[in-house]
C-alpha cells in the first residue's frame, strides 16, 4: 500500500470485494448444478468466473490496483516463463498425433464398443455415466 | 564559499520496502511453481479420453470444496482488515481478525482431512487404483491373501511368511489336536479361529483359482480341474467382475460375477465377514485415469495444504508481534502469502471439483 494514503481505510472497498467473491463461488456451484449439455459451457462459465475472482483478489486483497508500474515489471515475466512448462507439454501430452499404445487407451475403447452396442463396459449399472468424448 | 544544499540522496530500485519486494519475488516464484502442477494437470486430462469425473467413482464432494472455498474467501477478507486496522493504530482489532483468520484456516484444514480420508477410505491413492476389469480382480486377490496372512500372523506371531505357509499345511492337524483337546474356554476359542482361517483359506484357493483361469463362479471349483481338458473354448463361461453397489440401493451382483461371489461367499458369511472387516467391495472398482487422477489431486491439493500451513505459521508470528506501524510490512506481506493461497485455491477449486 505503498502509493496511496495510508490513513484512510479501505474497509468499504474490502466488504464490497467479499460480497463479490462469495457470489462469484455461488455462481460457479450453480453452474455446475446447472448441468449444460455441453461440459465446454460450464468448464469455460467456471473458468471465466475463476478469472474474475482471482482479478479481484489480485487488485483489491493484493493491492495491485493501487501499486506502480513495478507490478508489471516483476509479474509480467513470471506469468510468460509460468506459462512455459503446460505449452511445451502439450503436444506431446495433451494432443497427441499418435496413438499411444496404452491400457487406458485399449480399455477405453473397449468400453466405447461396449457402450456403443448397447451393454456396459463395467456391466456397473447406471451410476456410471458415459465416459467424456475429447 | 556556500556550500550548495546537498542533493537528496537517489533513491535506487523499487519504491517499496525491501521485504514486500522479497515476498513479491518469492510469489513469483510461486506462481510458476502452482502453474506447473495445475498446466500439467490440464494438459493430462486433454490427453487422456476417459478422465474419471464422476463423483461416485472419485469421491469428490463439491459441498466440501465450496464450503472451502468460502473459507479461505472469509479468511482473505479478515486479514485485509487486520492490515487495515494496523494501518488505523487499532492492534486489538488487528489481533482480534488475525485470531479468526488463524481459526478459518486451521477449519480448511480439517475439511481438507476429512476429504482426504474418504479418499483413503475408498483406496483413491496412487499407485493404488484398479484401471481395468483384470487388474480390479488381482487387487481383490491380494488384498484376500494380505488378509489370510494377516490372521495367518495372529495365530503364530513372530513366524515369517513361509513359516506361514507351513502352518497352513498344517492347520487340519492343529484343528484336530484342539477338537481332541479337552474343551476349556481358550482352547474352543483357538479352535474356531483355526477352523475361521481354514475356511477362509479355502476360499482365497476357490478365488484364486477361478481368477488364475477366468473362468466363471457358475462352475464348481471342484469342476476347475475338468476345464483344462476342454478343447471348445466357448463351452466355457468366463468370469465378469460384476457391478458395483451404488448408493441407498440394495445390493444384489449375480452370484456367478467375482462381486457376486465374494459377497455371498465372504461378506454375508458370518464366519468370514470378520475376517474380512471394514473391505469396502468400492475400494477394488476399476478406474480409468485413476491413479493419473489421484496423483495430481494429492499433488495440488496437498502442497496447497502445505502453503495453508506456513501462511498460519505467519500468522501466529504476526500476532505475537506489538502490531504497530512497524509491523504493518510484516502484516501485509503475511497477507500477500496467504491471498496468494487463496488465489491458487480459487483456481483449484473449478478444475478440481467442477471441471
Amino acid at each position: 500500500m505503498s502509493d496511496h494514503d495510508e490513513n484512510h481505510s479501505h474497509a468499504g472497498t474490502y466488504l464490497a470485494v467479499f460480497i463479490a467473491l462469495c457470489v462469484f463461488t455461488a455462481l460457479s456451484i450453480i453452474a455446475d448444478l446447472l448441468e449444460f449439455s455441453d461440459k465446454n459451457v460450464t468448464r469455460a462459465l467456471v473458468l471465466a468466473i475463476a478469472s474474475a475472482k482471482a482479478l479481484c483478489v489480485m487488485m483489491f486483497f493484493m493491492h495491485l490496483k493501487f501499486e506502480r508500474a513495478w507490478k508489471y515489471l516483476l509479474l509480467l515475466p513470471t506469468g510468460i516463463l509460468a506459462c512455459a512448462l503446460p505449452f511445451a507439454l502439450f503436444p506431446d501430452v495433451g494432443a497427441h498425433y499418435y496413438t499411444p499404445d496404452v491400457p487406458q487407451v485399449r480399455e477405453y475403447a473397449l468400453q466405447q464398443a461396449a457402450a456403443g452396442s448397447g451393454e456396459h463396459g463395467h456391466d456397473d449399472g447406471h451410476a456410471k455415466p458415459q465416459p467424456e468424448h475429447h | 564559499m556556500s556550500h550548495a544544499p546537498a542533493a537528496p540522496a537517489l533513491r535506487m530500485g523499487i519504491p517499496i520496502p525491501n521485504g514486500k519486494l522479497g515476498m513479491w519475488l518469492f510469489l513469483g516464484t510461486e506462481i510458476m511453481f502452482f502453474t506447473a502442477f495445475i498446466g500439467t494437470y490440464i494438459v493430462m486430462r486433454m490427453g487422456s479420453a476417459g478422465w474419471p469425473t464422476d463423483i461416485h467413482v472419485t469421491h469428490i464432494n463439491i459441498w466440501a470444496g465450496g464450503i472451502n472455498t468460502f473459507v479461505l474467501i472469509l479468511s482473505s477478507y479478515f486479514v485485509v482488515v487486520a492490515h487495515d486496522a494496523v494501518l488505523q493504530r487499532n492492534p486489538s482489532k488487528a489481533r482480534l481478525f488475525m485470531t479468526a483468520s488463524v481459526v478459518l484456516g486451521i477449519l480448511f484444514l480439517g475439511i481438507k482431512s476429512f476429504e482426504y480420508y474418504g479418499k483413503i477410505d475408498y483406496d483413491i491413492l496412487p499407485g493404488h487404483i484398479a484401471e481395468s476389469d483384470r487388474q480390479s480382480m488381482e487387487k481383490l486377490l491380494k488384498t484376500v491373501g494380505n488378509r489370510l496372512d494377516g490372521h495367518l500372523s495372529a495365530i503364530a506371531p513372530k513366524s515369517t511368511k513361509r513359516e506361514r505357509e507351513d502352518l497352513l499345511a498344517e492347520l487340519d492337524t492343529k484343528i484336530t489336536d484342539l477338537q481332541a483337546a479337552t474343551g476349556d474356554k481358550k482352547t474352543a476359542a483357538e479352535l474356531q479361529q483355526a477352523q475361521a482361517v481354514k475356511k477362509f483359506y479355502n476360499e482365497y484357493v476357490n478365488l484364486r483359482d477361478h481368477i488364475r483361469a477366468e473362468v466363471s463362479f457358475a462352475v464348481p471349483f471342484a469342476e476347475l480341474d475338468k476345464l483344462r481338458t476342454e478343447t471348445d473354448v466357448s463351452k466355457i463361461p468366463t468370469l465378469a467382475l460384476g457391478p458395483f453397489p451404488h448408493e441407498g440401493e440394495e445390493y444384489h451382483p449375480p452370484t456367478d460375477t467375482l462381486l457376486g461371489h465374494v459377497k455371498t461367499a465372504i461378506l454375508d458369511d458370518k464366519d468370514l465377514a470378520p475376517l474380512m472387516s471394514g473391505f469396502k467391495v468400492e475400494r477394488i472398482r476399476p478406474i480409468l485415469y485413476g491413479n493419473l487422477f489421484a496423483s495430481n489431486y494429492f499433488l495440488m491439493t496437498g502442497f496447497h495444504a502445505i502453503h495453508v500451513i506456513v501462511g498460519l505459521i505467519l500468522f501466529v508470528l504476526a500476532i505475537r508481534s506489538p502490531l504497530s506501524l512497524d509491523n504493518a510490512v510484516f502484516v501485509e506481506n503475511a497477507g500477500l502469502y496467504w491471498h496468494f493461497v487463496d488465489l491458487v485455491w480459487i483456481f483449484l477449486f473449478p478444475l478440481i471439483y467442477i471441471v
